[in-house]
């Protein structure tokens, strides 16, 4: 008997330990706003999913080192709170909750779009607000009064990407893009703008970029219909292979790149860069031409090592945070979702550019923010930018 | 005819790296009748290790594979010792779970160690040759080159030696090999052995085609285990049949009829071939 008390002794102590501690945690300290996020920790995406990690947990170390950010009378802190959805929408639309109702989150960011779609669907009920990272157009379609996009629609880069590439190698096109939902998406869109303006399509030849032990069937198959340029798209690292292969096995044509892969990473992967004369792709946010930029990417590297190289994912999710925090000091709440997003426009403008990477210029009515990407093009073994036309 | 023939070269290739990672899949279940789902991953954790003997202690691409191999070999041996051998008189379902948590585990720990980051393992193999008008970069070669030399070993070594005829001899028959005093602990042993030893093989040959990153062996896991159904489950002529045939039919169906549905198209040949031979295609005996 005496060990049945003391067993149940003890058990109660842990448990009302428990209770404190988690007492301490959420409710206790109300200086603190947490910021939610869920996204890919795991699988063939978690390294996407670390990237805009890594630009928040920055942001975040360095607002609270300079003290937190001042909502009404009080300084606050802020706190991120992570989970993995492994890329899926069902696992967002659980995490998302959580966060919500166990962390108290205001604020949550997905980087993709079908956890967008996921969190839309109840997101105005339950009082939170989406920072998306897609450039999926649809997310921003749906007119939700409580979402920010964060990157720009990818609408405005098939045209100018097509004009460029048709001008210097000519008009037959072989496309290699990955499977997934976002490159059918964009990949539809590039074959109707390509076909628009006279181009022809030789070879469609879309493969699963994360499940291929060898990309050079696909790229052999694409390449034996002769065409001029190859258009390509999925995770930087798998697109850069494809890239090798179609050089390896003699490709000489122009290379278009969907926006998701990232030049700055498939250069590494590459390394030679004579692999990349006559690829069109978004130009790398670290050459962002303002001084704030140039702060965080020297910070980044002193953190991460002299060779890494921050992607647009961490330099966006870097300002996208310190947007939101501004947003909350002049909104004065931090639980106030609808004020919150009232102020991200008067935000994007005090954010100071010799501090905060990239350039915002305000949040359309949509509610994307607008900033102004440009292309980037290898030509004769040098970089050429390449305006985008934004209507 | 020369796409149809670059595509042979291709599914060869595929085909020599889901052999040799099926081979092992195949000799673990052959003895010990146990799925090993932790396979792919022992792979992948192969092709880290060469690339880290490569790039931070400075061995050049070959001492690396032997090294690689040796070290997976004594990883292998651990696992069978610390991990299913306690499981040994467990029922059946033990092992497969614990399995499972192997993969789950070390997938864990290589995310942890190194982070999610794709690496590239360069070999010093990266010309092209030109073979009869068909382009085939040197380290692709090697891996055909390779899998054919290690396969041929293999054979030597269950056929030719003692301790491999003691392998043979537990897959063909337990009962029979414990009667002329076979040690079933050994034989256990040293086939975790071979089989890690195989899949760090294939991963130092196959990683400077692609890139080395923690999920990299969760397919080629999935592929294997499909052609160990399509071979006969724990028949070694089996595995290496079968992941020819899986590659060729992957890189031929995704040339002439769809690149989308060239997984479906390998499925369905496995349906097809099932529905023939449910045993699968050399299966010794229906289990």
């Amino acid at each position: 008997m005496r060990r049945v008390w003391r067993a149940l002794f003890t058990l109660s102590t842990v448990v009302s330990l428990l209770f404190l501690a988690a007492c301490g945690n959420s409710g206790g300290d109300s200086n603190v706003v947490t910021i939610g996020w869920s996204g890919p920790q795991s699988g063939g995406a978690a390294l996407y999913g670390k990237n805009t990690l890594d630009g928040m947990k920055m942001a975040i170390d360095d607002i609270n080192a300079a003290g937190g950010i001042k909502v009404g009378q009080d300084q606050v802190k802020l706190k991120l709170v992570a989970l993995d959805d492994k890329y899926l929408p069902n696992e967002t639309a659980t995490n998302a909750r959580r966060l919500k109702h166990e962390n108290g989150a205001t604020i949550i960011f997905t980087p993709h779009s079908g956890g967008v779609f996921a969190m839309q669907q109840f997101n105005v009920q339950e009082n939170f607000l989406i920072a998306a990272y897609t450039s999926e157009p649809k997310v921003t379609e749906a007119k939700n009064p409580l979402l920010v996009r964060i990157p720009p629609n990818y609408h405005i880069y098939p045209k100018p990407f097509s004009e460029e590439m048709m001008k210097r190698f000519g008009k037959k096109v072989a496309l290699v893009p990955g499977t997934h939902q976002y490159a059918k998406d964009w990949t539809a869109l590039f074959k109707q703008t390509w076909m628009g303006l006279g181009g022809k399509i030789v070879a469609e030849n879309p493969v699963d970029y994360n499940k291929e032990s060898d990309f050079s069937s696909a790229v052999a198959k694409a390449l034996s219909a002769k065409p001029d340029v190859l258009f390509v798209g999925g995770a930087s690292q798998p697109t850069a292979l494809i890239i090798k292969d179609a050089r390896e096995q003699g490709f000489k044509g122009g290379v278009i790149m969907m926006d998701q892969a990232k030049l700055e990473e498939v250069e590494q992967v590459l390394k030679d860069p004579r692999l990349l004369e006559g690829v069109i792709g978004v130009r790398p946010a670290s050459q962002w031409p303002t001084e704030g930029t140039k702060k965080v990417v020297d910070s980044y590297k002193k953190k991460f090592g002299a060779d890494k190289i921050p992607t647009s994912e961490v330099l966006y999710h870097y300002m996208a945070v310190h947007l939101f925090a501004k947003a909350m000091e002049l909104a004065g709440t931090t639980d106030d979702p609808a004020a919150i997003r009232a102020k991200i426009n008067d935000a994007s403008k005090q954010l100071p550019s010799d501090k905060i990477p990239l350039s915002v210029e305000g949040l359309s009515e949509d509610g994307a923010l607008i900033t102004q990407p440009k292309a980037i093009t290898m030509k004769d073994g040098k970089y050429v930018e390449i305006q985008l036309s934004f209507q | 005819m020369d796409l149809f023939f670059q595509q042979i070269v291709n599914g060869l290739v595929l085909g020599s790296i889901y052999s040799l990672v099926a081979l092992g899949i195949t000799l673990i279940y052959g003895i010990m009748h146990l799925p090993n789902f932790a396979h792919g991953h022992l792979y992948m954790l192969g092709a880290y290790v060469t690339f880290f003997l490569i790039t931070d202690y400075g061995l050049s691409y070959w001492p690396a594979i032997l090294f690689a191999v040796a070290i997976l070999v004594v990883i292998g041996m651990l696992l069978e010792r610390l991990v299913f051998r306690p499981l040994h008189h467990a029922p059946h379902i033990n092992s497969m779970i614990a399995s499972i948590g192997v993969m789950l585990f070390i997938e864990a720990i290589a995310r942890k160690m190194w982070g999610s980051d794709y690496r590239r393992l360069d070999s010093p193999y990266d010309g092209i040759i030109d073979l009869f008008g068909l382009n085939i970069t040197e380290q692709r070669l090697l891996v055909i080159v390779s899998a054919v030399v290690l396969m041929i070993g293999l054979h030597l070594f269950l056929k030719r030696t003692v301790i491999g005829s003691t392998i043979e001899a537990m897959a063909q028959n337990r009962e029979g090999a414990f009667l002329v005093g076979i040690n079933a602990n050994k034989v256990s042993l040293m086939t975790f052995a071979i089989a890690s030893g195989l899949a760090a093989a294939a991963a130092s040959l196959a990683a400077p085609i692609n890139l080395v990153y923690p999920s990299m062996g969760a397919m080629v896991n999935l592929k294997a285990f499909v052609i160990i159904v399509l071979g006969g489950m724990g028949s070694i002529p089996g595995a290496v049949i079968g992941g020819y045939i899986l590659g060729l039919a992957e890189s031929i169906s995704g040339t002439y009829i769809n690149s989308e549905y060239k997984d479906l198209a390998a499925f369905v040949l496995l349906i097809l071939i099932l529905t023939v031979r449910p045993t699968g295609l050399f299966a010794k005996e229906a289990r």
